[in-house]
């Protein structure tokens, strides 16, 4: 099984706007202490709008790029 | 016998105006016939007047950069051409127009159309009216180029990340669209229109590409 991956945040980049906990549809982004973080992981769909409202570029949802068959034998 | 007034009716962009308008129309506007394979207007030359097509077909047709003809429209019955530049300072023809078969048309001068203008607001509303509609459909012609061409671009660098070696590259949307010169809510969505075509599947954080030849029909098609 693939990891569950969720989206990256840099809080040295964040200025804690909270564009990122506000826009996520699900309600998986909270505001912690030191800056946002995914509260609820299982509740990420990795849409990537939290990415998409980043004024910073601080939270990013990368994208591997795989060929179908070779995804099959991982 | 028809009046002219009444063939004006049967013109799209004056149909809703009042029949004290359409006389007012019917004053300036001028009769033309043209034979077959007639140029009635050359691309470059001023813009003097607006066309209106009472009978026949004509064919609107531009000289590409690299000379070649290349025909953007047929026009039939009701329709116009030639009233965008007339509007503008200096306006020039934007294209050639030639008749396809015998050509009934009305022309209206400049000068005249544009003091008609001053004095009958409705004609002014159905002209803009006319330009709405026009530009809609220039919007949705411009989107769906860039659409297409975005989906050749994006389906060719999906190919290409796919085959560099053992190691996937990790890649936003952002990047991606950065390397294409797009925006990034562009890639998005031609990633989703992607998907709905099954050429690839979104996969919480992977692409995966699912059809190579639907992909390849993609970047040459
Ligand atoms: S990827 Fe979507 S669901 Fe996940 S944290 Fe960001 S906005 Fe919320
Ligand atoms: S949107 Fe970006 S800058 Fe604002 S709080 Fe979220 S991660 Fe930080």
């Amino acid at each position: 099984m693939n990891d569950w991956v969720l989206p990256q945040i840099d809080l040295d980049r964040c200025d804690r706007c909270g564009l990122c906990v506000h826009h996520c549809p699900t309600q998986a982004v909270e505001m912690g202490g030191r800056g946002p973080f995914i509260a609820r992981s299982l509740d990420c769909t990795y849409c990537t709008d939290c990415e998409a409202m980043c004024p910073q570029v601080a939270i990013i949802c990368p994208f591997e790029i795989v060929w179908v068959e070779r995804e099959v034998s991982r | 016998m028809i009046s002219k007034a009444d063939s004006l009716h049967a013109i799209s962009v004056f149909a809703q105006l009042p029949s004290a308008t359409l006389e007012d129309i019917a004053r300036v506007a001028v009769p033309r016939a043209y034979e077959t394979g007639q140029t009635i207007i050359f691309e470059g030359d001023p813009c003097t007047a607006a066309y209106f097509v009472a009978r026949g077909h004509a064919r609107v047709a531009r000289v590409s950069a690299g000379g070649r003809e290349q025909v953007l429209a047929r026009l039939g019955p009701g329709q116009s051409f030639n009233t965008v530049p007339l509007f503008q300072e200096d306006g020039v023809n934007r294209a050639t127009v030639r008749a396809v078969d015998e050509v009934r048309l009305y022309a209206i001068a400049k000068k005249d159309l544009i003091a008609l203008l001053r004095t009958n607001p409705k004609l002014g509303l159905a002209l803009l009216r006319d330009f709405a509609d026009r530009l809609d459909h220039l919007t949705d012609l411009v989107e769906d180029l860039s659409l297409r061409t975005v989906r050749g671009r994006l389906a060719r660098f999906l190919l290409e990340q796919a085959e560099t070696g053992a190691v996937s590259p990790r890649l936003t949307q952002a990047e991606i669209a950065a390397r294409l010169g797009t925006v990034r809510e562009m890639i998005g969505r031609t990633l989703g229109d992607l998907a709905d075509d099954n050429l690839i599947r979104m996969d919480r954080d992977r692409i995966v590409l699912l059809d190579r030849q639907g992909l390849e029909h993609e970047v040459h098609g």
